[in-house]
């Protein structure tokens, strides 16, 4: 599930939106962005740990991010996008837009075979967008709503229409929605599919063995079209193996002892453990991952009061919860949904830089309702979160706001706050899209599904539709902001504090590993240091 | 005696209904709803309703547990929620891994618990004895995840060499000197915590003997006190250790739920752990039933070993 | 359980009680140790709020994770908080959940056991399938079902090992019931026509206390050690309130750092009152066991 309640290791490894494996050139397919100059060799393995157990290895059913860690190793979509957010070619070639922007046409490569041995070509990737967008249990229905028809105009050509202009349509394309698989071993494999997709992808490596809560191992795809900058025929690597191990300790401690060659998890208070352990490489660079309280702002619960809302955003110390809290300083200060990585983002836009108890206080005195007591609902288990949890707590109390923690199943939270029955406020971290419209339109637009505040302006409504309908870049940057102002600051649907890092951990003899915003390994550009 | 079998047999019926009503129930308890965590990433209500007619969960409870149970008789548990792997392979997959680590434990515990046990009953109130009985009982009262990640952390590093590997596995058949290697640690974590019991049921089964007429008789004889240990009181012992033993298959799993956790092993135990927060219905109804039939049946098999080793036992009446 | 007269009938007159607990404590050193250690933890639990040098929930972001010194004798975690203030009160929390998770399983097993074993009949087997059936269930699973259905409060973790414990007592309970009731002073009590609970209560009941008396000993310290399976496993009591079993799954992410004084300072605490409650259960047990005297 791309949305977690914030367990915090969880939260900090979850970035969700799809950044290639290459470094910002248009010219499509992989590049190692790590120059290092040297040779790259061929051969070896590297065993890379993630934090949990992947469910769902269909990109239809997919509702996990984790699942995705095995997805980039043995699929390929049809486009993808560079750390910086710019779309790329990959199966395809950046499509051509029609003026009205409702119609897409992809050129499709001409030389990528499943590694079944059947054929990519444009009826597969119409079989594929269609069994996403129209089978009742798809779980990428929604991204794909904008999608009127699919239609093969040639063997290498697929046009796509829309029922409106959607400018952040291209942008689902480069992740599970865009992943194309073989008809053939997909119908085969039935109901067993989810967990033995053996050779349906056409991606540079190919699963040969699955076992739950082990490991998932791969070997190199000979066949595979993708090539490096420098011409080296990609991958390197013979033998890919990704284990979950969910303890952040163990995870830790299999790497130090060499068991594990990569993790992209490592726990805040780790970090200068592996930054002084000079035989591991630790990358870290900013996500587009939000966390945020989430109030209930529905009729007759506390938070339906917005100066409530700006009295905890005033009363709480961002910059010590990112620093003494589980991030241990790992990630960024948030105000906002809007991180440096976004277009959108505004660096001078911080309306809580500091706390202000007395301005706290006074909102709260000024309803006239006695003093500020709510339900803070975490999950429970999670120590990372919970320690979060204590130091707001203690950080409100000086503002005279008494902040209950309870502690439930992370089902019942989500159940509560889906159906807005949640009392106080929830822990929710968002994992976070290139595009602004990902971190945005579904948590403040009134009675979408991801509304979870129950959030209803309707200036923001009309400023987010805007944003859709624009092409231009500016255009809608000067609208996100506008919006920004008014559900964070005049009238809050959450309460943001922090971004995410994507980090990425290696042993020194890996290289040509590079970190991306959404966490998730790139194995084609990987080799091993003889 | 087959009629006792055959009665016993009967009478795991109503005892298997009573657990699988049971499970179906409390697991329905819980307020979360599971098809809102299943229903993937930005669920609209159409959605949820969709998804929960495809699990069955919009038929009232009764007929979700004739449904589930009628297809349970024939061998089919069902499929996992989440991974919609179908249960009896999810369970299939992972009973040898619980049952390698089980029969490990059960043998580092019984060892130990054998030469312990003989010691501290022929030595009894020593020194010898108050030691061992007070280390042992240490053992049981240490609390085994913390034990567990305390030997974790013993080998990564602290025991120079990475002797043995903080966890994982691998299939005896793919690779046994590292499977026994990963086996060990574990093993001991689970042995530990039922040593003490073990060790108990040693020494005052060997108390009880000691005490009889044949024994008295045997070293008034003037036989040595090995002798008389090894080939009348031993014997007559290993009786009511047999019965412990059998027993232990509860504790065994119970010792699995948490060590599997800790060492990150794919068994049952971890299986079941996983799946009741995040309320994969069938796998918990799948691991409960597949467990408290093993735990009948090894019951039932224990009691039946017991008549065999022990004539005097008869299987006239229902069991007290 | 052999016809020999029991070595303590509980409802005796006080004087003779006072004089066989002597004799215990003499006779079984085990026993002494036993007690004066559960003195110990009761001590700590009841005065836990005049003892703790600080307040156990006060965060003090500038102490953060300071190893053992004098001003704090097991360190702080990672808030700042003092972790021997936190195992002193962390005491209530194990010891209530204890005897309150005890109490449960004993009211309602002995209840069960005592009404099979007396009444027998259809009530016997049909609570007696219920109690195989609780005690064919894997007891941690039980638990962490229990506890997810009412939710990760205390009390319901309490609850949810009471369940568990409840087949032990209900099985013990009966068996003994069954040993005692062809006794001859019962059939004489019953064509007396003395109402059956009062038989129950006066006559059978106090001739299997002490076997129960050992079984919830061993119950308690089982019922510590569940509590902290169940806050590992993520089922345990409300932040910040402190609870060992809760500061152990809170501080053991601590323990690759090589803060161990974090989680040392609740692992030792459970570990000391798990042990004192099995320590004093065997002592118990060697002491009440007839069988075992005999052959002393």
């Amino acid at each position: 599930m791309a949305r977690t309640i914030s367990r915090a290791i969880a939260v900090l490894a979850a970035l969700a939106i799809v950044l290639g494996a290459c470094t910002g050139t248009t010219s499509g397919g992989p590049s190692s962005s790590a120059a290092t100059g040297a040779k790259a060799a061929y051969g070896g393995s590297v065993t890379f740990a993630m934090n949990s157990d992947i469910s769902n290895m269909d990109p239809m059913l997919s509702g996990l991010f984790v699942d995705r860690h095995l997805m980039y190793a043995m699929y390929d979509s049809l486009v993808r996008v560079t750390p910086k957010g710019e779309i790329i070619p990959w199966l395809s070639a950046l499509p051509t837009v029609s003026g009205d922007g409702k119609s897409y046409t992809f050129k499709l490569r001409t030389d990528v075979k499943y590694h079944d041995g059947t054929t990519l070509d444009a009826e597969s990737v119409k079989w594929n967008l269609d069994r996403y967008r129209l089978t009742k249990e798809s779980l990428r229905l929604g991204e794909l709503a904008p999608v009127d028809s699919v239609t093969v105009v040639d063997p290498s050509t697929v046009r796509v229409d829309l029922k409106t202009a959607s400018a952040p349509f291209l942008s689902v394309l480069v992740d599970r929605s865009g992943m194309m698989l073989s008809r053939k071993t997909v119908e085969a494999g039935g109901a067993d599919f989810t967990r033995k997709a053996f050779n349906a992808g056409s991606g540079p490596f190919i699963l040969t063995e699955a076992v739950k809560d082990d490991h998932y191992a791969f070997k190199k795809n000979p066949d595979w079209w993708g090539k490096a900058a420098n011409g080296d025929k990609l991958p390197y690597l013979d033998q890919v193996i990704i284990k979950p191990i969910t303890d952040g300790d163990v995870r830790l401690t299999n790497v130090r002892t060499g068991q594990v060659q990569a993790t992209n998890a490592v726990t805040g208070k780790d970090v200068p453990t592996v930054k002084g352990d000079n035989t591991l490489v630790y990358q870290e660079i900013a996500g587009v991952g939000y966390n945020s309280l989430v109030p209930n702002r529905a009729p007759s619960f506390i938070f339906n009061e917005k100066r409530y809302i700006q009295a905890v955003d005033l009363a709480m110390d961002r910059a010590e919860l990112l620093a003494k809290g589980p991030a241990q300083g790992v990630g960024v200060v948030a105000y906002g949904p809007y991180a440096p990585s976004h277009f959108a983002y505004d660096p001078g836009f911080k309306p809580f830089e500091k706390p202000d108890v007395a301005a706290a206080k006074k909102l709260v005195a000024d309803v006239g309702k006695g003093p500020l007591k709510f339900e803070l609902l975490v999950s429970s288990g999670d120590a990372a979160t919970l320690q979060f949890a204590q130091l707001l707590k203690a950080q409100l109390e000086k503002a005279d706001i008494t902040m209950d923690i309870k502690t439930l199943l992370f089902n019942e939270i989500v159940t509560l706050q889906q159906q807005h029955k949640h009392p106080g406020m929830t822990l929710i971290g968002w994992s976070g899209r290139i595009d602004p419209d990902g971190n945005t339109y579904d948590f403040n637009y009134t009675g979408r599904p991801n509304n979870d505040s129950a959030y209803s302006n309707k200036e923001v409504d009309s400023l987010l539709d805007q944003t859709r309908t624009a092409t231009d870049a500016a255009k809608r940057k000067d609208l996100f902001l506008k919006a920004q102002q008014i559900f964070v600051v005049d009238d809050p649907s959450r309460v943001f504090y922090s971004f995410n890092a994507a980090q990425l951990l290696t042993a020194k003899a890996i290289q040509g590993f590079s970190v991306f915003p959404d966490q998730l390994p790139r194995f084609e550009t990987v080799w091993v240091q003889k | 005696m087959t009629t006792y079998i055959l009665r016993r047999l009967l009478l795991m019926i109503p005892v298997a209904l009573l657990v699988t009503i049971g499970i179906f129930v409390i697991i329905r308890i819980a307020p979360g709803d599971p098809v809102r965590t299943y229903a993937g990433e930005n669920p609209d209500e159409a959605t949820i309703a969709a998804v929960r007619t495809q699990l069955g969960l919009d038929q009232p409870l009764p007929i979700q547990y004739a449904a589930w149970l009628s297809r349970a008789v024939q061998g089919d548990l069902g499929r996992s929620f989440q991974t919609k792997q179908r249960v009896v392979e999810a369970i299939a997959e992972r009973l040898p891994v619980t049952f390698e680590l089980g029969a490990a434990a059960l043998l580092i515990s019984v060892t130990v618990a054998l030469v312990v046990g003989v010691i501290s009953a022929v030595k009894r109130n020593s020194v010898i004895d108050l030691v061992t009985t007070s280390v042992t009982l240490a053992g049981v009262s240490f609390p085994n995840f913390y034990l567990g990640l305390l030997l974790i952390l013993l080998f990564a590093y602290v025991v120079p060499g990475h002797l043995l590997p903080p966890g994982g596995w691998t299939p005896f058949a793919t690779d046994p000197g590292d499977n026994l290697r990963r086996l060990i640690l574990p093993a001991i974590t689970i042995a530990t915590a039922s040593l003490a019991v073990n060790l108990r049921q040693v020494r005052s089964s060997l108390l009880d003997v000691f005490g009889q007429d044949y024994v008295r008789t045997a070293r008034a004889k003037g036989l040595r006190e090995r002798a008389v240990v090894v080939r009348h009181a031993l014997k007559n012992a290993l009786i009511p250790v047999v019965t412990i033993i059998g027993i232990q298959v509860g504790a065994i799993i119970e010792g699995a739920i948490i060590t599997e956790t800790i060492f990150f092993i794919p068994g049952i135990g971890r299986l079941a752990v996983q799946a009741i927060p995040s309320q994969d219905y069938p796998i918990v109804q799948g691991v409960v039933l597949v467990s408290a039939l093993s735990f009948m049946l090894s019951t039932l098999a224990v009691d039946i070993l017991y008549a065999f080793l022990d004539p005097r036992i008869s299987f006239g009446g229902v069991e007290a | 359980m052999s016809g020999a007269t029991l070595p303590v009938v509980l409802p005796a007159r006080s004087e003779g009680r006072t004089h066989a607990i002597r004799y215990f404590l003499r006779k079984n050193p085990r026993m002494l140790v036993g007690v004066v250690l559960l003195a110990i933890l009761l001590f700590v639990a009841l005065f836990a709020p005049l003892i703790a040098p600080y307040d156990p929930i006060k965060v003090v972001v500038t102490d953060a994770l300071e190893p053992p010194s004098i001003d704090h004798l097991l360190g702080t975690d990672d808030l700042g908080r003092d972790v021997f203030s936190r195992v002193l009160w962390g005491s209530r929390v194990s010891l209530s959940v204890g005897l309150i998770s005890v109490t449960i399983g004993f009211l309602v097993g002995v209840t069960i056991g005592l009404l099979a074993g007396y009444l027998g009949g259809t009530f016997d087997l049909l609570a007696m399938r219920v109690i195989d059936a609780l005690l064919a269930f894997p007891a941690l699973v039980l638990a962490i079902a229990i506890t997810a259905a009412l939710g990760p409060q205390i009390q319901n973790a309490m609850i949810a090992i009471g369940v568990v414990a409840v087949p032990g007592y209900a099985r013990l309970t009966r068996g003994q019931v069954l040993a005692v009731r062809s006794r001859e002073y019962i059939a004489a009590a019953r064509t007396v026509g003395v109402p059956p609970l009062r038989i129950v209560l006066r006559h059978i009941f106090p001739n299997i206390a002490n076997s129960l008396v050992v079984q919830a000993t061993l119950a308690t310290a089982f019922a510590i050690l569940a509590e902290a399976a169940l806050s590992f496993l993520g089922l345990g009591p409300q932040p910040p309130y402190p609870s060992w079993g809760q500061d152990i799954n809170y501080s053991q992410r601590y323990l690759a750092n090589m803060k161990w004084w974090m989680s040392a300072g609740p692992g030792i605490a459970i570990f000391i009152a798990v042990f004192t409650f099995n320590f004093l259960g065997d002592a118990l047990r060697d002491a009440l066991d007839p069988r075992l005297r005999r052959s002393g």
